[in-house]
């Protein structure tokens, strides 16, 4: 059809008020907005909420034990079997599993010169690939005279902040600690007795750490073999702040870093927020899309006579059908390219504001928003073509 | 293009009809073409036929052809199609739009299909004296002009059949001659048939059929 012959046609329909196709318009736009808004602000939260490790590119480590109660108390420790651990492998967001192997042997540490202390240790040993970073010289062999250890962060704040104080100890910093000699005594019958040296600090786990090889040859020469026994896990997760995952923990008894609990809280309710503000927007584009559709409506009702003539005199209904269609592209896609412009521009200047305080969010809204576009376009457009079908039979 | 009616009688006029002889209604009857004048008083059903014949009303019994398709089992693109290249109609009531001007409204016929240059139509208008009236709204012209607009609009499509009911009703006897000659030299252009229904007999075609209702 020749634009010619769309203007003749759309000169034959009854004109509507411009105040009617301004506020039809509008009235989409709202709708539209709203609903691209809620689903912009779904998917930052969740982006900001569920994206603490995401960010930098990594996953977090998470070390889950299983809790002392009244009824535990006094027997074995409580340790992890081989299909538990396998059932956790499996858990929601778990990536891997890595047991933590606790000495089962006594470790006497004594320091010299001004420091001049002695204590027993708790020692432990992961997998390589769980540590934070892995010493150049990682390793211990029997009759190896030295031991590398690694040092809890946490050990050396709590030696510098609360320890040396009272004791009138120095404080050490990292660089110092690693020159510390320490002599290291394993077992107690004709102990082991090594030179060893910090060669690292974890972040991850509160324990002393000790190559793999040091503990299965301690466990072994002191402690009588068996199997080791794995008391902690230390998990490498996704998201340690996922619903489901800490669902998981909680179900099984497991017990872990409670400010993830905290956080999986928050980010429920918040996510929860989010969720309900998306079911009102999507009413409020509901209620636009009828909204529009009974302008639609209206403005064929009001054109019947002139489309019945338009028919009589050769017009097939279909020509109509696209040519009321047509008519309302325009103003359809106008108010919903508005809504996706400005949706855009708050996306922008959002991520903005938050690149300020020092937190990313996309300048580009994500494919929800993009798919909530094209699906609520989709929708309406079959919905109008429908009404305009039932209009013009 | 055959017109063919199989014993059409329609609903509303059943009961009148049934002591009233017709050389229509309840009749079999084959037009080839040529002229054919419908004659018939006011109430007798003139409009009502004339519509059947374009395929705008069903409510009747008996069928109508267009050669071997019948306009109510037909449908609704196949139609349209057929009013636009095949049957046109100059409508008792005119049906013209109101809002659009005179141009406008043949513009809307020829925007279909068209077998006149825009210079014809503009010559037609003169011929008709309404040419001075084309960019003015339908609705501003007096019954007679929009008569002949209305005429205007159907000869620009190309057709088979013309149909015309009560055609000149409103015009003076120098327009009706106008008109008359106009509509002639078209119909012959085009090799067509045209069936016009009026009141009382005429002479303004040399028609090969009489039909009384």
């Amino acid at each position: 059809m020749t634009e010619a012959a769309k203007n003749i046609i759309a000169g034959t329909l009854q004109p509507n008020g411009r105040r009617r196709v301004v506020a039809a318009a509008a009235v989409l736009f709202v709708g539209t907005t709203l609903l691209l808004l809620s689903i912009l602000a779904w998917t930052d939260l969740t982006h900001m909420l569920g994206g603490r490790q995401e960010q930098q590119g990594q996953s977090s480590y998470v070390v889950i034990g299983k809790q002392v109660t009244e009824q535990s108390m006094g027997r074995e420790p409580a340790s992890f079997s081989a299909q538990e651990i396998k059932d956790i492998a499996h858990a929601p967001q778990v990536q891997d599993v890595g047991a933590i192997v606790p000495a089962r042997f006594p470790v006497y540490a004594t320091i010299g010169g001004r420091l001049a202390m002695a204590t027993d240790l708790p020692v432990a040993a992961v997998p390589d690939r769980f540590i934070d970073s892995l010493p150049d010289r990682w390793n211990w062999q029997p009759g190896d005279r030295a031991l590398p250890v690694i040092l809890s962060s946490q050990f050396l704040d709590i030696y510098n902040y609360v320890f040396a104080p009272g004791q009138r100890l120095p404080q050490l910093s990292r660089t110092s600690v690693r020159a510390v000699a320490l002599r290291l005594q394993a077992g107690h019958e004709n102990p082991l007795v090594l030179s060893a040296y910090v060669a690292g600090f974890s972040d991850r786990i509160n324990s002393l750490l000790v190559p793999m090889s040091f503990i299965e040859y301690g466990n072994d020469a002191f402690a009588g073999g068996g199997q080791n026994t794995t008391s902690q896990l230390i998990l490498r997760v996704n998201d340690p702040s996922d619903g489901a995952f800490n669902t998981y923990l909680q179900q099984h008894g497991y017990t872990t870093d409670p400010q993830n609990l905290r956080w999986s809280r928050m980010r429920t309710i918040v996510q929860a927020v989010a969720s309900a503000t998306g079911v009102f927007a999507l009413l409020l584009m509901g209620i636009s899309t009828l909204v529009f559709m009974l302008f639609a409506e209206l403005t064929v009702a009001r054109s019947q006579a002139s489309l019945v003539l338009l028919r009589q005199l050769g017009y097939s209904a279909a020509v109509l059908r696209r040519a009321i269609l047509m008519r309302f592209l325009p103003m359809a896609a106008t108010a919903m390219a508005l809504s996706v412009v400005v949706c855009c521009g708050i996306q922008v200047g959002i991520a903005h504001i938050i690149g300020e305080s020092g937190l990313h969010l996309p300048m580009v809204p994500g494919w929800q928003y993009w798919a909530a576009f094209a699906t609520s376009s989709l929708l309406l457009w079959l919905l109008l073509a429908r009404a305009v079908r039932r209009a013009i039979r | 293009m055959q017109l063919s009616l199989h014993h059409i009688v329609p609903h509303h006029l059943r009961e009148r009809l049934a002591n009233q002889p017709s050389d229509v209604w309840g009749k079999e009857l084959v037009l080839q073409g040529g002229a054919v004048f419908v004659q018939a008083p006011s109430g007798a059903g003139k409009t009502t036929l004339m519509h059947i014949l374009y395929g705008l009303r069903t409510d009747h019994d008996g069928t109508l052809q267009w050669d071997a398709l019948q306009p109510s089992k037909t449908d609704d693109a196949t139609l349209s199609r057929l009013r636009a290249t095949d049957v046109s109609i100059v409508f008792q009531d005119l049906r013209l739009f109101p809002a659009l001007t005179a141009w406008e409204n043949i513009a809307v016929k020829m925007h279909l299909a068209t077998a006149a240059t825009e210079q014809d139509v503009l010559q037609w208008m003169q011929r008709l004296g309404i040419y001075h009236k084309k960019d003015a709204p339908a609705a501003t012209l007096s019954y007679g002009e929009q008569q002949r607009v209305a005429i205007v609009r159907a000869l620009v499509q190309p057709f088979k059949w013309l149909l015309l009911d009560e055609p000149f009703s409103h015009l003076d006897s120098a327009n009706r001659q106008q008109a008359i000659a106009l509509v002639a030299d078209v119909v012959r252009q085009r090799n067509a048939g045209m069936i016009l229904a009026d009141l009382d007999e005429n002479n303004y075609f040399p028609y090969q059929q009489t039909l009384r209702l």
